[in-house]
């Protein structure tokens, strides 16, 4: 991974080596270490979330990618977020998706589609080269990187993202809690289809 | 009575108000509840309005004179403003304001009185008259609103104020005239009025125009004050009439442009516009042809709007404005040449129709035309008497007429059987008070001696022959020229046109063969309808019926059922039992007759101009002097030993009304009609021809009606073919054709979407990816310049120097200005190349040129002296 | 200490994977878990930069509500795919093309 980096030209090689490199107790690569191995894990359970054939793989590829993220943002100084990320990402979307898969059945995986390819394949070529091309121009422009400064200790904590989410953003918060409302109603309504739980019952016994 | 007047101040006369708001009121509660008000109180509301007018009106004109007394001498106006209502802008951007400002003076004051007086009887009769009519409570609220707009033309103090009640007048002359429009000709008559009126309304708003851009102003105060503007020498400010407005004819059209540019003063111009404006609304040559179609309205409708008053409403403007006409002596001939014609016409068809309102109709038209004679010769206060008198006989004329035809809708109910005078006859001991009104009123139309129309229509025809018009600038402009070689020819503004004096002369003789004719055929009318027996007992009956049976009946019989709003009526009547015998018409119809022919009879006391001689004062003529005297000075003159030949021209007169009266006496009461027969039967063609009323109609149909429905042709069928043929469909073509090419994009699936998303995206990431060079150039004084390069991520620059040593290797740089220094008069190339971080490179080339050196500032040195050096 | 730029490098290449992933896949399910992952690569993104600007926590705060708007999102999706497979029985978005044309 790191090496297809420096092909890039994007990582101008070691950090700085002017700057001091802070010591953490465990060491200075025990950083990389974490974030390397993380990286990878979000990144090969990402791809088996687009690739498996089995949703059901792709489900645990999902839960796989959340979690390696989740410890990201833990390195990050995120503990709130990686907190949430847990437990709504991993523990709420995903078993929701997994609930709709198994209440499919076999029908929710669907054999691989020969027609269209060339429309499809060229979109994602397209859209990879796009993707490629703003990394290129990120990787030679940007200036070389730096090591982020301190934090504080309460930085990313329970306390100081509760006090910006009830003082400065009320508003959205709000407005997040009439969204998922207006969510679970509309969930609600466009689920049950015309007859009710008796459409539940039909599509359960298939 | 003076504590009364003095309530109401001569500046700010709000009696004035009364007068008007009164007819309005009436027609506004009328309109709004009649239908459940019931007709008594319908009646009651309309009666009381113009009542209250009326009273109104006589304490305004007793005010009027007590201020005339005062005054003395000059001309006195008794003025109310009710708002200021528009402001419009006229020459080098003055405010020309448009006030709702009602003002009487001794011209307004008597038509106010007529209007009011003879409204309020023929209000009276026409209660009874259309008592039986569905649409009782609508035609009241009609006929206020007419006297309404009546006295808003006749009180307005300013044109656009009198405009106002000259449209309304026309509006409610149309909605009367088809007042039962359930038949499709008394639909078509109304029609007909209003646009031959709008014909003439087109002359009147041109003449505002003329009014404000000349004398700039547009109330009759103002519009006196700035008259002489009307009449300027200078060929710039006249109105052009050849080229239309000024300009020249370049080009291919060179042929057309004249020598000299033809042009006319704006007074001739002004004239004209009214002229064609007054025709309209007094049915003059040429658009005459609706009065007598309007004769499809109800008779008390013909009584009061085409006898009575607005077709006087022409008249009226004439003696208003009378200063600016005399100032053009041609039009004042043309208006004279036109009456008389008018005149001689319409008496010609008279001769021969027979039913009994058309009879009439063309008599209005006739009269009109001796009234128009009267002013256009300079007469004005002969033409407003005649106009007076004539209210007065010709109403009661019609409603005459309208007690006839009441009486005969006893024998049958259709319009045009009931009102043909072969049909009547002996009507005289049936109906002996309409018998005597109505030949009072026929006195007073032939002319017989004493009677109101005889002193007016002498008046006239004395005036016309005594008369020579004259051009207010004569002497000053110099060069008086024919009437050919003031239309064509050499033109020079010093010319002018005078109408000849054997002009007077000539109309003269014209006026005496129309009177001639009227005595001759309201004779006709006379006998015919109420001497000899009665012809009428065959209408509707298939059986002779005998007389006295038919009388019998009279007592029992009622008022008959009149008619719904289509006027036929659908009384159910027995047709083999004899029938009913015609009878006089009830008190409220008859009552209004007795007054009116009492006026007519003896309204020539008000201006017995052949009877100065015996020592009588002439009241009108002193009445109206301060408003005509001024212009009489101007552009009348009258000729040598006129005062004698008056008696001359009242031997005419009288022996006009002898010879008709006597002619008519002799082939239908002597001879029973038979030289008519044979005079009819002799000469078939012409008969005909009179008979279809010397055919103008179809003559109009065929030119210029037909001209607008060929352009209305051409128009339909372009907006047909082309407008939806062509365009409509095409667009429509080429959308439909677009949206079946865009649908092909529209799959549904949600993921070709993404796809043409992404589509999207990479033209805009081509954008990114293409490196932009651009600069531009600043200029720091004294030849130095500096060009500063567009910025964009991870762009490298080179700026290369044109001639300047390229280094080997180039390197791109960040520097993203380059600093440049040029002589002036020198240009310098520099080029640009720019490489963007994926390594493509563009270029551009700037090219930059210093401006030659100014030549330094001259310094003049001033001398001690002041020189310049 | 990792430079905020590998945590961005990884966003947008974990940005990338579910974009091509949304764009080849013509199952529903796989789309919606696409553009999950889609989803969580913005929010890696947003809280890097907040480490790197950490005088506020706007970064944080919005990636909170990118996951409940996220939450939500799913919920109502999953529905329609739950109807959409009522009608159609498959889960294959080329059929489901009731708005063509």
């Amino acid at each position: 991974m790191l090496n297809l980096l420096l092909l890039l030209d994007i990582v101008p090689g070691p950090a700085n080596p002017a700057a001091p490199v802070p010591e953490t107790p465990q060491g200075p690569w025990m950083g990389f270490a974490y974030f390397g191995f993380c990286a990878v894990l979000a990144v090969v359970g990402a791809i088996a979330t687009v690739a498996s054939p089995n949703p059901i793989r792709g489900a645990m590829g999902l839960l796989l990618m959340i979690i390696s993220i989740a410890g990201l943002f833990l390195a990050l100084h995120a503990q709130f977020i990686a907190a949430i990320q847990v437990i709504v990402y991993a523990g709420a979307i995903v078993v929701l998706f997994l609930f709709v898969i198994m209440l499919l059945g076999s029908d929710a995986q669907t054999p691989s589609d020969q027609r269209g390819r060339i429309p499809r394949f060229g979109a994602a070529a397209l859209f990879a080269g796009l993707g490629l091309a703003a990394l290129t121009l990120l990787g030679r422009t940007m200036a070389k990187p730096k090591l982020p400064g301190d934090v504080g200790s309460d930085f990313g904590s329970i306390d100081s993202i509760g006090k910006v989410l009830f003082t400065d953003m009320l508003v959205p918060f709000e407005i997040s809690s009439a969204l998922l409302i207006v969510a679970v109603v509309g969930a609600i309504a466009v689920a049950r289809g015309k007859h009710g739980e008796l459409a539940e019952k039909g599509a359960l016994n298939k | 009575m003076d504590s009364l007047l003095s309530v109401f101040p001569s500046k700010d006369f709000s009696l004035l108000g009364i007068i008007l708001v009164a007819p309005l009121l009436g027609a506004f509660v009328n309109g709004v509840w009649g239908r459940r008000l019931g007709r008594d109180a319908v009646r009651l509301m309309a009666i009381t309005a113009i009542a209250v007018s009326f009273v109104a009106a006589l304490l305004t004109f007793l005010a009027l004179d007590r201020e005339v007394t005062h005054a003395g001498h000059g001309h006195v106006k008794l003025a109310w403003t009710a708002w200021d209502w528009l402001y419009t802008t006229g020459k080098s951007e003055t405010q020309i304001p448009i006030a709702l400002r009602f003002s009487v003076d001794a011209l307004s004051g008597v038509m106010m009185l007529v209007i009011t007086g003879v409204g309020l009887l023929i209000h009276i009769y026409a209660s009874t008259y259309m008592w039986d009519d569905k649409s009782y409570w609508r035609f009241f609220c009609y006929l206020n609103l007419f006297v309404f707009s009546m006295l808003v033309l006749v009180l307005g103090d300013n044109m656009p104020l009198l405009f106002v009640g000259w449209e309304g007048v026309g509006l409610c002359s149309y909605l009367l005239i088809g007042f039962w429009y359930g038949k499709m000709a008394n639909a078509a008559a109304g029609k007909k009025a209003f646009i031959a009126n709008r014909i003439g309304d087109f002359g009147l708003i041109c003449a505002m125009f003329l009014f404000v851009h000349y004398t700039g102003a547009l109330d009759w105060n103002g519009i006196e004050a700035g008259s002489g503007s009307l009449v300027t020498v200078n060929e710039a400010t006249q109105v052009h009439v050849w080229p239309i407005g000024g300009g020249q004819f370049t080009g291919f059209l060179k042929f057309l442009q004249p020598d000299s540019p033809i042009t006319i003063t704006a007074a001739t111009a002004v004239g004209l516009a009214l002229l064609l404006g007054a025709t309209g609304k007094s049915a003059q040559i040429p658009l005459y042809v609706w009065l007598p179609d309007a004769m499809a309205g109800p008779t008390p409708v013909s009584a009061l709007i085409h006898a009575a008053t607005m077709v006087t409403a022409g008249i009226y403007l004439i003696c208003r404005l009378n200063f600016v006409f005399v100032l053009a002596p041609g039009v004042m001939a043309t208006v004279a040449v036109i009456g008389a014609a008018t005149a001689f016409l319409a008496a010609t068809i008279a001769l021969v129709q027979n039913d009994i309102k058309k009879v009439l109709a063309y008599s209005t038209v006739s009269q009109l035309g001796f009234m128009f004679l009267g002013v256009g010769m300079g007469a004005f206060t002969a033409g407003f008497f005649h106009v007076f008198t004539h209210a007065f006989f010709k109403a009661c004329l019609f409603l005459g007429a309208g007690s006839v035809i009441h009486g005969m809708h006893a024998r049958i109910h259709d319009d045009d059987k009931a009102q043909d005078m072969r049909k009547m006859g002996g009507l005289r001991k049936y109906m002996p008070l309409t018998f005597w009104t109505f030949l009072i009123s026929t006195a007073a139309i032939v002319g017989f001696p004493l009677t109101s129309g005889f002193f007016s229509k002498d008046e006239i025809l004395f005036k016309t022959m005594t008369t020579e018009l004259v051009h207010p600038d004569a002497e000053r402009l110099g060069k008086k020229v024919t009437f050919v070689q003031s239309l064509w020819g050499a033109r020079d503004p010093s010319h002018f046109y005078v109408p000849p004096a054997w002009l007077g002369t000539a109309l003269y003789w014209v006026g005496i063969a129309a009177a001639t004719m009227t005595a001759f055929y309201m004779s006709r009318v006379v006998i015919l309808t109420f001497f000899g027996e009665f012809r009428g007992w065959k209408l509707g009956r298939p059986s002779q019926i005998d007389a006295h049976e038919a009388a019998a009946h009279d007592d029992a019989h009622g008022d008959d059922a009149h008619g719904d709003d289509d006027g036929e009526h659908h009384h159910e009547e027995d047709l083999t039992k004899p029938g009913y015998a015609p009878h006089e018409s009830p008190r409220p119809m008859t009552i209004p007759l007795i007054l009116l022919a009492v006026f007519a009879a003896f309204a020539g006391i008000l201006n017995p101009g052949l009877l100065k001689h015996f020592g009588l004062p002439l009241p009108l003529e002193h009445w109206l002097e301060p408003l005509f005297e001024e212009s009489v000075k101007v552009g009348v003159h009258a000729k040598e030993g006129a005062e004698h030949m008056e008696l001359m021209c009242t031997a005419g007169a009288f022996g006009a009304f002898a010879v008709g009266v006597g002619l008519a006496y002799w082939v239908y009461v002597v001879q029973k009609g038979a030289p008519a027969k044979q005079w009819a039967e002799a000469a078939p063609k012409l008969y005909k021809l009179l008979l279809d009323k010397w055919r103008v109609d179809e003559a109009y149909e065929a030119s210029v009606l037909s001209g607008v429905d060929a352009l209305a042709d051409t128009a339909t069928s372009v907006d047909k073919g082309v407008v939806d043929g062509i365009l409509a469909r095409l667009t429509a073509l080429l959308v439909a054709a677009f949206g079946t090419i865009l649908r092909a994009l529209q799959t549904g699936v949600v993921h070709v979407y993404a796809g043409m998303m992404v589509v999207g995206l990479a033209g805009l990431g081509w954008f990114f990816v293409m490196p932009h060079p651009d600069g531009h150039v600043v200029e720091k004084g004294s030849g130095d310049y500096s060009i500063v390069a567009a910025p964009g991520v991870g762009y490298g620059y080179i700026w290369a120097e044109d001639g300047a040593k390229r280094p080997e290797k180039e390197v791109f740089s960040g520097t993203a200005a380059f600093p440049l220094h040029v002589e002036p008069g020198n240009t310098k190339k520099v080029e640009l190349k720019v490489r963007n971080a994926f390594g493509i490179v563009g270029t551009k080339t700037f090219e930059v040129t210093a401006p030659a050196k100014a030549a330094p500032a001259e310094v003049i040195e001033m001398g001690q002296n002041g020189h310049g050096s | 200490m990792i430079p905020v730029e590998y945590y961005v490098g990884l966003s947008a290449i974990l940005f990338l994977i579910g974009g091509i992933g949304f764009l080849v896949r013509r199952n529903v399910l796989v789309a919606l878990m696409s553009i999950e992952v889609m989803l969580n690569a913005t929010n890696l993104a947003l809280v890097a930069f907040n480490r790197q600007h950490a005088q506020a926590h706007t970064g944080q705060v919005l990636s909170f509500f990118v996951i409940a708007v996220a939450a939500a999102e799913a919920a109502v999706g999953l529905a329609i795919v739950l109807s959409f497979f009522r009608l159609k029985r498959t889960v294959r978005s080329d059929e489901a093309d009731l708005l063509r044309n």
